[in-house]
């Protein structure tokens, strides 16, 4: 019998020790270092404890701005292409015309590099020559034409609607996918019990759809915390601070030489994907727990 | 049977894979060959370099700011190419995001064969940490013939770790439309009231006063910190007590009236609607289309324009220095962009011959014949071109002092942050005096990570 439990464990080991390896060891070492002034211009590396903690919480710099943005960017993006995610696969669900076209055109700009995207749109959203605000002059709607990417007040939302733009498709794919799962004798049921269209969406598209929304979910979620490129290519943190992120924190602090402050934001965003990760899973699978 | 055929196999599968394995050997040096040749191998480089003989396979990856290589230059890399065979690789980045690419790659150890950096001590110290990443270049001959100013700001502990080839008139100044003032009666201002109420009279005729690319992170840092030495003068050993951290910029007077005029000058719009996205790539297009009367740009700014607009000549372009906090004095950084030697690249002893070849005087003389941003280079022995507009500037300005970036430490190597911090003064998420506390904060930080005396008593 002891023989039967170690023997598949052997074939398990090379993958334990390569998690290990790759994985473990430098996540505990990220750790280590987050409590070290670690810098490039020293070949010392100091224990300092939770100095580089307290800089980011206390210092004078913009670094819980920086964490209110992720966080803003996460929210927006998760309850933008979530939402519309969902139109679109109820859409393309139904009898539509043209169905495979319309996959195509709203999956088409997820397989589209970030860079790309960024680099297009950098030229769309340009407040005097881009294609936005000319078409707006052009159609009389003048009023509307705004200065996206370098207006305090806009920056920030231009970011938000082009990732949003990039990554929907993505997300309807999946929801999709979901919805064609379900079976019809539901729906067939709920009529004949006499729901409308509401609550067949309230109580049988949702209820069997959470598993893919917790999937995008989760995913959006993650993507949210740790952007980087939509940020970096579109406005790379301006104007001033007011689109930076944490990741695009870290990245400076990286190229500044401070690896101590940098490994420190990079484990406090760990912790906090971790517990955010958690959390949403635990929320939206209580209704399947309870169920089954 | 089976079992000879398979050591067999197994004999010729193994002696392919180390024959594939050692397949470079021959084309290109190890970097630890490289990095170390011996004499001979420094005697074949160089017969390699004059005769063109025994031309080398090798590319040299050069990483750059965008308008750090000008056209000429690339000219001569093919030659130079055509005469050793090492081809130059240029990777030229956006100016806004050069800095920390570069320095996440030297952080990385990933850094590239030759790359470019501003000059300045504190910078090459605490940017690019020259010490580390960077190759000694003292023993070159090109040394002895650069301006000794330039190698200066390249030196560290008595090592010269770069090579600047720039144009030594490359102190930005307004560059003004001499049409337009005569239009609107306006003479040279020789302080910020008079050049405040001549961008306002311009903006009145319908004419944008200035061009300001903000865009780009770092052409509008220069408003604020190339009237330096007239703040050094209203506030006495202002700049060595920078340095000594006897003072800070919070509490200088000059560098707060300067930002308060800087932003009031935005605030009335006198850079035109578009400044936050306007592009430095663009100012002589911009120039040359007549909308804007004024840039703040380096002195070849005028031959740009006429080439553009041949119906505008660059004798209609006069110069004048940047009257916040009334400066008269004209600035001069004595640096510029410079090119390094990666300490960990593979083809050092190539790189160092690239540079060799760049400063042979028929060389620079191309460079500066053929590059119209260039009127003279920091090199002995050769011909200028210096335009009569720019000699009635020398003449108007006869004071001259060192901008802030070359002279007081840790400023330089922020460059980019006050960048951001004046945008954000721009934008009203900041006061002028706090961009001056964002300022004093780095440079505590940085003083105190180089265990610089005055920060660490």
């Amino acid at each position: 019998m002891l023989r039967n439990k170690t023997y598949p464990f052997y074939f398990t080991l090379a993958t334990i020790a390569l998690y290990t390896l790759f994985l473990v060891v430098p996540g505990v070492m990220g750790f280590y270092y987050s409590l070290t002034d670690w810098n490039s211009f020293s070949d010392e590396i100091n224990f300092i404890g939770l100095d580089n903690f307290k800089t980011l919480f206390s210092s004078g710099e913009h670094y819980m701005s920086y964490v209110y943005n992720t966080l803003n960017f996460t929210v927006s993006t998760v309850v933008l292409k979530t939402a519309l995610g969902l139109l679109f696969a109820i859409a393309l669900n139904e009898g539509i015309k043209m169905k495979g076209f319309h996959r195509v055109m709203v999956f088409m700009p997820a397989i589209i590099p970030m860079l790309v995207v960024g680099l297009v749109f950098k030229s769309v959203l340009n407040p005097a020559t881009g294609l936005l605000n000319e078409t707006l002059r052009y159609v009389g709607l003048d009023f509307l034409a705004q200065k996206w990417l370098v207006d305090v007040n806009w920056a920030f939302k231009s970011i938000i609607a082009v990732d949003t733009w990039k990554g929907v498709g993505y997300i309807m794919i999946i929801l999709l996918a979901g919805l064609q799962s379900i079976s019809k004798s539901y729906y067939e049921a709920a009529s004949i019990d006499g729901a409308n269209l509401w609550h067949k969406f309230r109580y049988v598209t949702i209820p069997l759809l959470m598993p893919s929304l917790v999937v995008t979910t989760v995913l959006n979620l993650l993507y949210g915390l740790k952007v980087f490129e939509a940020v970096y290519v579109l406005t790379n943190g301006g104007p001033g601070y007011a689109t930076d992120v944490v990741y695009t924190a870290i990245f400076k602090e990286f190229s500044m030489g401070r690896y101590g402050v940098g490994t420190a934001l990079s484990t406090m965003l760990f912790v906090f994907m971790t517990i955010a990760g958690y959390f949403i899973i635990r929320l939206m699978t209580k209704g399947e727990d309870e169920r089954s | 049977m089976k079992r000879f055929t398979a050591v067999c196999t197994s004999i010729i599968l193994t002696s392919a894979l180390l024959t594939a394995c050692g397949g470079n050997n021959n084309s290109e040096p190890s970097a630890s060959q490289s990095a170390t040749p011996s004499a001979s191998q420094g005697e074949s480089t160089e017969t390699a370099s004059n005769s063109g003989a025994a031309k080398k396979d090798i590319t040299l990856t050069y990483l750059a700011s965008q308008d750090w290589i000008k056209d000429a230059e690339m000219e001569l890399a093919k030659k130079f190419e055509e005469k050793t065979g090492i081809h130059i690789d240029y990777q030229i980045i956006p100016a806004d995001q050069y800095f920390n690419v570069l320095k996440t790659k030297l952080n990385s150890g990933e850094g590239p064969d030759l790359f470019g950096g501003q000059s300045g001590k504190s910078e090459i110290s605490l940017n690019y940490n020259a010490q580390k990443n960077a190759v000694d270049l003292s023993d070159q001959e090109w040394v002895k013939r650069e301006d000794p100013l330039s190698v200066d700001q390249l030196t560290l502990n008595g090592k010269v770790y770069a090579q600047t080839i720039w144009d030594t008139s490359n102190s930005y100044v307004i560059v003004y439309n001499k049409k337009v003032f005569a239009e609107q009666g306006l003479n040279v201002p020789t302080t910020y009231a008079e050049f405040k109420d001549a961008a306002l009279k311009i903006q009145k005729a319908g004419i944008t006063p200035l061009y300001e690319p903000v865009a780009d992170g770092w052409h509008h840092v220069l408003w604020f910190a190339e009237p330096g030495p007239q703040y050094d003068k209203l506030q006495p050993n202002l700049y060595e007590d920078l340095n000594a951290n006897k003072t800070n910029f919070e509490t200088s007077a000059p560098m707060l009236t300067s930002l308060t005029q800087l932003k009031e000058m935005y605030d009335l719009g006198l850079f035109g609607d578009n400044a936050l996205s306007d592009t430095f790539a663009d100012m002589a297009n911009q120039m040359a289309s007549g909308k804007f009367a004024m840039a703040l740009m380096t002195q070849d700014l005028p031959q740009q324009i006429e080439k553009i607009n041949p119906e505008l000549k660059a004798t209609d372009f006069g110069f004048f220095v940047i009257p916040l906090a009334d400066n008269q004095i004209y600035y001069v950084n004595p640096g510029g962009p410079s090119k390094f030697v990666y300490s960990g690249g593979k083809h050092i002893e190539e790189a160092k011959q690239y540079l060799g070849f760049l400063a042979e005087p028929e060389n620079l003389q191309y460079l500066l014949d053929n590059t119209p941003t260039f009127s003279n280079l920091n090199f002995s022995g050769l011909k200028d071109k210096y335009s009569d507009e720019q000699k009635k500037l020398h003449e108007t300005y006869p004071v001259k002092g060192t901008d802030i970036q070359d002279y007081v430490n840790y400023v330089n190597p922020q460059w980019m942050d006050m960048g951001k911090d004046i945008v954000g003064m721009f934008g009203g998420a900041a006061e002028p005096v706090d961009v001056l506390k964002s300022i004093d904060k780095r440079r505590s930080d940085m003083a105190k990570i180089a265990k610089d005396e005055g920060w660490n008593k």
